[in-house]
């Protein structure tokens, strides 16, 4: 075969197979029969109307809004000194530190629900919304830490030893000139901490109680009790909001740099 | 430098005591559980886990599953890599931006996507029954290929990513050399690009290996209880048994394998750098 000929054939599949499933949750959605179906009988947005109107869908929304955008706060707080720690300083236990840190990217999240609910949760009483928020920061924590540092090693950093010897103290050296320096790696930490803990699912399994539940473990319910298509509808509204967000930090960022 | 070490320690210890506290201590506790009986160290749960012939179903289906996933992730990960690699720098970054643009989707839309496609009343089956090949709707979902196509759909971005990097990094004559002293495409492949890309394939092999094996969501809504892989099989054991044992003896299978995985993938990296 054409080689050329081949490789667009080989695009063309891999690109269907990829991005089809996306279109066809789509298309679904937008049906107005009564059950799942592909083609979608008729047209219509009471699916997606649906959405916003199920209690649940509303509440597990706001409580995986909360842990992605505070989780990967509480993430960059822990992670940005010590990055830089890592990064400016040969500490004496530098190797271990780092290890510590990027473990929770190497255990299994569903581990990690289990472990803390186990000897947390259960025993202290502790609550279940805290240790999720605790779970969260540790899992996002690997991320922050990798992409923060990575943008300190391409700074030099004469640039805030200059500083200092002309007179700024350490810590405002550190907030007026390498923060300025690292904003868009600390703003692309945050959107990649922010996705990984918004679509996170086995860190967040066992930890469900009455009341705390994250969006997509209330989907994987919804979707044993339910066969309509307004998990469809949700799932591509999450999708096309995933989208906006990359699309937008790629146009300002360059976040593929940093991925 | 002038900074001093307490300050550095200061600045990084509170991370470093959150992970090790809120991660790492009890995920070690838990692990200790599996090993403990009554007061002595033990490893009669492993061989009690071990003997059990439904856990070794879903101990060697994980794997199973996993090779066979990254298996034709490589295949076709090599195709497409190689086209894109290949495109106008325009279309380049177009290709890419499409493979990594589902790795930012909630993987719980893009596995339900294939409910939509594999179900009862789904595209595969209105098809196979328009045309005529069946009667009744076949039964797709809640198979060892519904579990496959979805990891496979899940994990393939990543192996492609790691091939492109491979493949970019590859000196550009090598192949029209190859060929000008009368390789054949199959040559090629299997004496040039392959030696060249081993890196990006080890690479990209772990990530879709380990990514397969501590997968959850693909087979709690494609295989059900019928097809349980690991991480589902834990969540039975623990949500219907209360059997904390078998959960940590999974745990610890799960936890080895990533491990494992990484160090090599850590090892790759540093004799990368060494060259």
């Amino acid at each position: 075969m054409n080689p050329r000929l081949f490789s667009a054939t080989v695009l063309f599949l891999v690109a269907a197979f990829l991005i089809g499933p996306f279109i066809i949750i789509v298309a679904a959605s937008l049906s107005a029969g009564e059950t799942l179906a592909f083609p979608p009988q008729g047209f219509s947005l009471k699916w997606v109307a649906k959405v916003f109107e199920v209690e649940s869908f509303r509440e597990s929304f706001a409580m995986s809004m909360l842990l992605a955008v505070g989780g990967t706060a509480a993430a960059l707080t822990l992670g940005i000194p010590a990055s830089y720690a890592l990064s400016r300083y040969h500490l004496p236990f530098g190797e271990a530190v780092r290890t510590v840190v990027a473990l929770p990217i190497i255990v299994p999240g569903i581990i990690v629900g289990l472990a803390l609910l186990r000897y947390l949760v259960v025993p202290f009483n502790f609550n279940i919304t805290l240790a999720l928020f605790l779970a969260h920061t540790a899992l996002v924590l690997p991320y922050s830490v990798r992409v923060v540092s990575a943008s300190l090693n391409n700074l030099r950093s004469d640039i805030e030893e200059a500083a200092v010897l002309l007179g700024s103290s350490r810590a405002g050296a550190f907030f007026r000139v390498v923060m300025p320096n690292i904003r868009s790696g600390i703003l692309a930490a945050f959107i990649l901490g922010f996705v990984t803990s918004f679509n996170q699912v086995p860190v967040s399994l066992f930890l469900s109680g009455p009341g705390v539940r994250t969006l997509p473990i209330d989907m994987l319910s919804y979707m044993e009790i339910t066969y309509d298509p307004s998990v469809a509808a949700l799932s591509a509204l999450l999708a096309f909001m995933s989208i906006g967000i990359v699309f937008l930090a790629e146009r300002f960022l360059g976040f593929s740099r940093y991925v | 430098m002038f900074h001093s070490r307490a300050e550095a320690l200061a600045l990084a210890l509170p991370a470093a005591v959150f992970a090790a506290v809120i991660f790492l201590a009890p995920v070690v506790i838990l692990l200790s559980e599996g090993l403990r009986n009554a007061d002595s160290w033990t490893i009669s749960a492993y061989t009690g886990f071990l003997s059990d012939p439904l856990n070794r179903t879903v101990f060697l289906r994980t794997l199973k599953l996993g090779a066979m996933v990254t298996a034709l992730a490589a295949v076709i990960g090599y195709a497409a890599a190689f086209a894109i690699v290949n495109l106008p720098a325009k279309g380049k970054g177009r290709m890419i931006g499409l493979v990594v643009l589902p790795l930012m989707i909630s993987p719980v839309a893009r596995t339900y996507a294939w409910i939509v496609i594999l179900g009862r009343t789904g595209i595969v089956n209105q098809a196979l029954t328009s045309i005529g090949l069946t009667d009744e709707p076949v039964r797709f979902l809640f198979t060892e290929t519904a579990v496959f196509v979805g990891l496979l759909q899940l994990f393939l971005p990543l192996m492609i990513l790691a091939l492109i990097s491979a493949l970019e990094n590859m000196p550009k004559d090598a192949i029209p050399a190859a060929r000008v002293l009368g390789a054949n495409w199959f040559q090629v492949f299997s004496r040039v690009i392959l030696p060249l890309t081993r890196e990006g394939l080890v690479i990209g092999g772990t990530l879709v290996f380990t990514g397969s094996l501590t997968a959850y969501i693909t087979p709690a809504i494609l295989g059900g209880s019928k097809i349980l892989m690991l991480e589902t099989l834990l969540y039975q054991r623990v949500t219907v048994a209360n059997d904390f044992v078998s959960a940590s003896v999974i745990a610890f299978i799960l936890i080895v394998m990533s491990f494992a995985a990484n160090l090599l993938l850590k090892r790759l990296a540093t004799a990368r750098s060494k060259r």
